[in-house]
């Protein structure tokens, strides 16, 4: 007989489920694509692909695309806080050399 | 009721506010004579879907949900008749008034509020746009939730065609983590709707939307700025809406029973700030009206020379198509026009427009804005002042439309400002000759100053950024694309319109050392606009990617229908 779960974690009840692709595993070539230089884009067959799959697809993408929009905010927060600590650094040298 | 026009049916009187789906109407319905509001939303496909979902609002009856009439078809608008609430919404009353809430008035206003949450999450629906310019508040100061249902049903549809996910300021964490909700997450937004209508604007109000969309989840619960201003109540409220885990969250019904809605009053204490909005808001029309700004064939001096607002909005509003290509219904050229309805007309904003740029506007706007606490305003007022930017108040002797104070704070290298009116001058460093408009000049002109009115006024601000481009690139060519963001102040970089080099390396700021002071400091203030930048191609290289696929799904489905 299969185990069985002593504990078991039931999913919480909510109305608006999780994104179904939050976790989905990003094909390889899917993340190639969605990077490479779109001079070739035009000769993929996407018709060839299943209503299904092809859905996923675009999810995966747009999940890519929150993942680099993450990235660049994250980059530019690094980069806002480095120079708040030079311009306060600044301030600080300034002011022990006026006073 | 679907057969009939509903010109037929309904008097148009005027225009009320513009929300990011379409534009608010006050009207008349002829047979009954009843005056009624009416919602205008362009609408394409999914109608389905928003017809089921606004025949269940119409079966919501609750004194603390705003009704629902129903709906029609008007070529490719859908028309939502609701109940009209003479008052207009908190945001707007704290726009008006440029004063915040004081805290009964606050509690006065939530327990409304939380009732009308109640009756929705009993019947497990979740409203999920709540902030205070969805909180409206009928002539006897009673508060309605609006917008239930129809947002949540559009953002979704809108969601399918990846286009929009909501104004991210009053997002529960839980939401934008895109790891399933609940009712809860209602509650969340009414503690940073609580926070709001304490100080004026929700937590990270005046940071870029895209910086709040990413802190929201990663940093605690937020709270207030300066705490000691606030009875321990009314901190203990907030803090129990804002508990990042949803389970731990308290819910409507126990908020209900919370000692800080225990001081509500009689809706009657509401009565006094609603007569003063109105007041305000009848003053403003009526001195629009009466200056020249609508009538466009006079040459009176004065508009003629104020503003040479230059043709085309770019040098007004910067980036504006970086939010733009991600919204709803792009309603670019609408509400050219000052309309009179008098008691009611708030000149309300585009979410559009809203961008960084827009933002340091509203910062200025918000930063002037009276906190209302319950103790001496003597002392509030002081707090405030250090916000203040200190333009020519002084001088202030006749009345001004409010906004042209916005037009003197906006960046003076994005307008020509011309010296003339001297009352009307703002120390502007580059000061354009005074240029005669030609007729239609001025109508652009004119269509522009509505169209910044709008955004000015719409002062609650952070509703307005609005819409903000989470979820990903539309797939509809933004219709501005064409022109990337230029970037404010940038001068450095404007000169060189090849594509723009990060300003840094990831991880290694060394050479910031080496750096001027000014050099720095004008790099602080470019970021912003930098990162628009960035998130700007970055959308639109996956728009690109992502066309070839939705096209191919949107033949497969046409072909599976044919079968
Ligand atoms: N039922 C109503 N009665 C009176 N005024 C209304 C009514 N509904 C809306 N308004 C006015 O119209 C304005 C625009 O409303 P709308 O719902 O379109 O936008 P919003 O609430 O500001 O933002 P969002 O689109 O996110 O809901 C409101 O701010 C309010 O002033
Ligand atoms: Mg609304």
């Amino acid at each position: 007989p299969a185990p069985r779960h002593t504990e078991f974690h039931a999913p919480p009840q909510v109305l608006v489920p999780a994104n179904p692709y939050l976790y989905e595993e990003i094909p390889y070539w899917l993340q190639f694509y969605s990077r490479a230089a779109p001079e070739h884009d035009h000769k993929l067959r996407w018709e060839l692909f299943r209503l299904p799959e092809l859905d996923c697809y675009d999810n995966v993408l747009k999940r890519l695309y929150k993942q680099e929009l993450e990235t660049i905010v994250m980059n530019y927060e690094a980069y806002r806080s480095a120079m708040a600590r030079e311009l306060e650094r600044r301030r600080a040298e300034g002011h022990n050399r006026h006073f | 009721s679907l057969t009939r026009q509903p010109e037929e049916v309904f008097d148009i009187i005027c225009k009320l506010g513009e929300g990011s789906y379409g534009s608010v109407y006050k009207a008349l319905h002829k047979e009954s004579g009843q005056v009624l509001a009416i919602k205008q939303v362009p609408v394409d496909t999914d109608l389905q879907e928003i017809i089921k979902e606004i025949s269940i609002m119409q079966q919501c009856d609750s004194p603390y949900v705003v009704k629902y009439y129903g709906s029609y078809f008007k070529n490719t608008d859908l028309w939502i008749v609701m109940e009209y609430c003479g008052a207009g919404s908190v945001s707007d009353i704290m726009r008006l008034r440029k004063k915040t809430l004081s805290e009964v008035e606050i509690a006065t206003v939530l327990m409304d509020t939380l009732r009308g949450l109640e009756y929705l999450h009993l019947r497990r629906k979740i409203h999920r746009d709540i902030k205070a310019g969805n909180i409206l508040l009928n002539s006897e100061g009673h508060a309605k939730l609006a917008d239930f249902g129809v947002a949540g049903q559009l953002t979704d549809t809108m969601a399918k065609r990846n286009t929009v996910i909501g104004t991210p300021f009053w997002m529960a964490p839980e939401v934008i983590q895109e790891i399933g909700y609940d009712c809860v997450a209602d509650i969340w937004s009414l503690g940073i709707t609580a926070l709001e209508m304490a100080e004026g604007k929700p937590p990270y109000g005046d940071i870029h939307p895209m910086r709040a969309i990413f802190m929201i989840p990663t940093k605690p619960p937020p709270s207030f700025r300066e705490p000691d201003k606030w009875s321990p109540e009314f901190i203990d409220f907030v803090s129990r809406c804002l508990v990042k885990n949803p389970d731990e969250r308290a819910t409507a019904t126990e908020l209900l029973q919370n000692e800080f809605i225990g001081m509500a009053q009689p809706a009657s204490i509401l009565s006094q700030m609603i007569a003063e909005a109105k007041e305000i808001r009848e003053n403003m029309v009526y001195r629009l009206s009466g200056r020249n700004l609508v009538e466009s064939d006079d040459d009176e001096p004065d508009s003629g020379t104020m503003i040479n607002a230059s043709a085309n909005d770019r040098t007004l509003v910067p980036s504006q198509d970086l939010y733009d290509g991600t919204m709803i219904g792009s309603r670019t050229s609408e509400g050219t026009m000052i309309e009179h309805c008098t008691g009611t007309l708030v000149p309300h904003g585009r979410k559009g427009g809203r961008t960084m740029t827009d933002d340091d506007d509203l910062a200025d706007n918000l930063g002037t804005m009276v906190i209302n606490t319950d103790e001496e305003e003597e002392d509030a007022d002081s707090t405030m002042k250090r916000h203040q930017t200190s333009d020519g108040q002084a001088n202030k002797s006749k009345y001004r439309p409010l906004f042209l104070d916005h037009f003197e704070k906006k960046d003076a290298e994005k307008l020509s400002v011309d010296g003339a009116p001297p009352a009307q001058v703002s120390p502007a460093s580059t000061v354009a000759q005074p240029i005669p408009m030609t007729p239609e000049e001025q109508k652009r002109f004119e269509s522009n100053l509505q169209r910044q009115l709008n955004q000015i006024s719409a002062g609650s601000t952070v509703g307005v950024i609005a819409r903000t481009v989470m979820s990903a690139p539309s797939q509809e060519p933004a219709p501005v694309a064409v022109i990337p963001p230029s970037v404010p102040g940038a001068n450095a970089h404007a000169e060189n319109p090849v594509k723009m080099q990060r300003p840094f390396m990831d991880g290694d700021f060394e050479f910031l050392k080496f750096l001027s002071f000014e050099e720095l400091q004008q790099r602080m203030s470019n970021l912003d606009s930098e990162m628009e930048r960035e998130i700007y191609d970055l959308r639109r290289r996956y728009q690109a990617k992502r066309q070839p696929i939705q096209d191919a799904i949107d033949q497969k489905k046409k072909r599976q229908q044919n079968f």
